[in-house]
């Protein structure tokens, strides 16, 4: 009797070891190899400097136990990572930059992966968007380009990139909301644009005010206005698309998704450690370097606000004609 | 402050010894890169990026900006001794490049390519450092129907590059223009002959074909041949590794001229190294007094591409570090450099970071300064790597190019492509059509559809924009004279050798 009731005793206290051991485990376990932070886009772009920052700062300020490794899979506007990432279900050591992008590219490329096939982890940052013109410009205000568009139809020439992406919605939302038609010219990339801005081979491009706002201060452009819904703190006299009665607004996100099905406590041990990332001073530089706004979505606001926009953009999308 | 004031002050920032030393380190590694097929200046320079996270902004940027110039260098090494471009500037390289190594003068060749990429780069410096702000006007000037002009001009040098047979030179140019199609049309968002393969909505990659082309075709096709054959039999005297002064003669006027070429194209965002080395190539064998030596090894086939990308390099830099606008790939990931360092690039640059323009323009003086010391004694010991018998060197090159052309993106199916490229390639050398018109093609295509619907859109259809604006006119102009260059002479000719035949 007595020797079972220490049996059971032993058992129990075995079981009880063992019990806190595996949830040890769950807890501090992850990440317990280094973490892949896919970028769907090549080496220097937006998303490329964003990613290296935060692994450059994890060396330093070491919020992950484990290094972070950054690889470029650049290619379709970024299909190639996409589904590289949406294949690795449910491991956790994957990580992807989500811009509009994750959005975009599986709508208009019927892909066979989307928004479900990854597990949004945080998002950081909002990039904004201003309309420029040359500095020499007839247009003064959005009124006068509006007006002068009214009366000349598909006469006022923007320059953009590849249709579906950020400026060409940018300027999708202006012909929309003003009911005029532009001329959209299509570029290989944003320095194109803005070269082709300033040489006066377009009347207008869109930009973020890391550029927009450097060329402004060199009189070489004027900025006629920004989608947000406030004045930017970095330029309190570009007054909003808003308040010029065009109701405009919008944003590039910088955020990270996992793969889809991931373990909770995992996912939740990378929202913790980003948050901290966002809290040391690597960070703060990295926004003020690039003029970007903060924006902190844990994974479950993120998830939403994904949701959300992804209904908006096929919405936006259809009238221009993009989605088959 | 003036220029020269300037320029020594930043004499002072680039030869502090730390400066000094990652010169020298980014040279270094950029010779490396460029070497290495496949792994370009791009990637090489975005590699360094986290690396260079600890210095101050200008000794990063002095880094990898050598790494940039120096990838120039390395890149011709492989293109004149295997037949395998480095970069996509060196393609044009190997063309008569590896003819001169077959023929023993490798040492000549690869000596050439240094100092040529020496002088030419040196001038765009010169250059950079005297004019930039005009010449940065000059680019802006440029708009759609410039760039289409440009392009098409560049696309009519196809005749230059023929070889044998015009008709089957034209071929593998209409060949490339339609390869050029595969992938997303940016306009119109329309996937085009992708086959619903993700890995083909950017199209085909161009490393992965132009090695495919060049360096595996070469492959296979000395797998015909004897197993103990080896590349050069005849003993490599040091004198032989040096160019003699007929070399020198022949070289040193498509010197200049590719300098002052390459640097033009350069500065023009969206032109590039890469055009800026066939325009140069074709620039030469149309004013050569013996065209047809081109492509048999000609020493100024070896000098003008390769002077014409270190130009276009140095070029680059003007709009960058006058406007903000990166004109190629590598100079878009330098601008992410100085946002990462805290720099804003921007018209303002030159007022509110002059230490570190300056400094920047200085070390790239001393950065081909100390390229020169540094490739000019590799030259024996790349060349006596041809001693390696075929068996070996063989399965050596096809691996360094699947690796390279794997590091690219990082995409296994571009070491497929480069494969399948190596089979279409090794067809075209038995059916003896030229490869490098495919290339040209694939190079220029994507440009010149782009600018010709861009200015199309703009001008609502209408042609006559080609023609109305002074420098796409003249441009457009050159295009139809080279077109039609070869038709007048052979008219004239056959009407010269009938009024011969009637005076006798």
């Amino acid at each position: 009797m007595k020797t079972s009731v220490r049996r059971l005793a032993v058992a129990l206290g075995v079981l009880g070891l063992a019990l806190a051991m595996a949830v040890g485990v769950g807890a501090a376990g992850f990440p317990e190899k280094p973490i892949q932070l896919i970028v769907h886009a090549a080496a220097g772009g937006g998303s490329d400097i964003f990613a290296r920052t935060l692994a450059a700062a994890n060396d330093k300020e070491k919020f992950f136990p484990q290094p972070i490794v950054v690889e470029n899979k650049p290619g379709g506007s970024g299909a190639i990572a996409f589904a590289y990432v949406a294949g690795k279900k449910g491991d956790p050591y994957f990580l992807l930059t989500a811009v509009t992008s994750l959005i975009t590219t599986p709508m208009m490329r019927k892909a066979p992966y989307g928004l479900k096939d990854f597990t949004p982890i945080a998002n950081f940052a909002v990039d904004e968007y201003m309309l420029m013109v040359k500095a020499d410009s007839r247009f003064k205000t959005m009124k006068d380009v509006i007006a002068f568009a009214k009366a000349n139809p598909k006469k006022v020439t923007v320059g953009g990139t590849q249709l579906g992406s950020s400026d060409s919605v940018c300027a999708y939302l202006i012909e929309q909301q003003a009911g005029i038609q532009l001329n959209y010219v299509v570029f290989n990339s944003g320095g194109e644009v803005n070269a082709a801005l300033l040489g006066g081979h377009v009347d207008l491009a869109v930009s973020n005010p890391g550029e927009a706002l450097e060329l402004a201060k060199a009189k070489k452009i004027r900025n006629l206005g920004v989608y947000s819904e406030q004045r930017l703190a970095g330029a309190p006299d570009v007054p909003t698309m808003r308040e010029q009665g065009l109701d405009a607004l919008y944003v590039q996100n910088r955020g990270l998704v996992a793969p889809g099905g991931i373990p909770a406590d995992a996912r939740k041990v990378l929202e913790a450690g980003l948050q901290k990332y966002t809290q040391g001073a690597t960070f703060k530089k990295y926004m003020d370097d690039n003029m970007l706004s903060v924006a902190w979505m844990d994974g479950p606001s993120f998830g939403a606000w994904l949701e959300k926009e992804h209904g908006r953009y096929q919405q936006i999308l259809k009238v221009m004609g993009l989605l088959k | 402050m003036d220029i020269y004031a300037s320029l020594l002050h930043g004499f002072q920032v680039a030869l502090s010894p730390q400066n000094l030393l990652f010169c020298l380190i980014g040279v270094t590694l950029g010779t490396l890169i460029g070497v290495l097929p496949g792994i370009g200046p791009t990637t090489g320079v975005a590699i360094l990026i986290p690396v260079t996270f600890g210095l101050n902004a200008t000794t990063a940027v002095i880094t990898m900006a050598g790494v940039y110039y120096g990838a120039m260098y390395g890149g011709s090494t492989t293109s004149i001794l295997i037949n395998v471009p480095g970069e996509s500037a060196s393609v044009m390289t190997t063309l008569d490049g590896y003819q001169m190594a077959k023929q023993g003068r490798a040492g000549v060749a690869l000596g050439m390519a240094a100092i040529s990429s020496f002088i030419a780069g040196t001038f765009a410096i010169v250059m950079l450092s005297l004019i930039a702000p005009p010449l940065a006007n000059f680019a802006l000037a440029f708009g759609p129907p410039e760039y289409f002009a440009l392009t098409f001009m560049g696309l009519t040098m196809v005749t230059s590059l023929s070889g044998e047979s015009l008709l089957k030179g034209i071929m593998s140019g209409v060949f490339g223009l339609i390869i050029a199609c595969v992938g997303v049309d940016a306009i119109s968002g329309a996937e085009r002959f992708t086959l619903g393969n993700i890995y083909l909505l950017d199209g085909f990659g161009f490393i992965g074909v132009a090695v495919g082309l060049f360096a595996v075709a070469e492959v296979f096709v000395n797998l015909e041949k004897a197993e103990e054959q080896v590349f050069v039999k005849t003993e490599l005297k040091l004198k032989s590794l040096f160019p003699n002064r007929q070399d020198w003669k022949d070289s040193l006027l498509p010197i200049g001229r590719s300098s002052l070429l390459g640097f033009f194209v350069g500065v023009l965002p969206g032109a590039g190294a890469t055009i800026a080395s066939f325009m140069a190539y074709a620039l030469e064998k149309k004013l050569s007094r013996h065209p047809e030596k081109f492509g048999t090894g000609a020493i100024e086939g070896v000098a003008a591409p390769e002077g014409a990308n270190n130009a276009a390099a140095g070029g680059a830099m003007v709009p960058l570090l006058t406007l903000g606008i990166p004109g190629s790939g590598t100079t878009a990931v330098l601008l992410g450099a100085f946002l990462i360092h805290g720099l804003k690039p921007g018209p303002l640059l030159f007022q509110s970071s002059p230490d570190f323009v300056w400094g920047v323009i200085a070390s790239m003086y001393i950065g081909n300064v100390l390229l020169l010391i540094l490739n000019l004694p590799l030259v024996g010991l790349w060349a006596s790597l041809l001693r390696v018998p075929y068996t070996i060197l063989m399965p050596l090159i096809v691996t360094i190019s699947a690796v390279g052309v794997f590091a690219t993106d990082n995409n296994i199916f571009d070491m497929w492509v480069m494969f399948g490229f190596g089979v279409i390639g090794y067809l075209m050398r038995k059916l003896e059509f030229p490869a490098a018109p495919a290339v040209l093609g694939l190079v220029l295509g994507p440009l010149v559809e782009r600018s010709l619907r861009q200015s199309l859109t703009i001008s609502h259809g209408d042609l006559s924009i080609f023609v109305t604006r002074p420098i796409s006119a003249v441009l457009i102009a050159f295009a139809f004279l080279s077109l039609l260059a070869p038709v007048v002479r052979a008219v004239w000719q056959t009407s010269r050798e009938r009024r011969g035949e009637a005076h006798s």
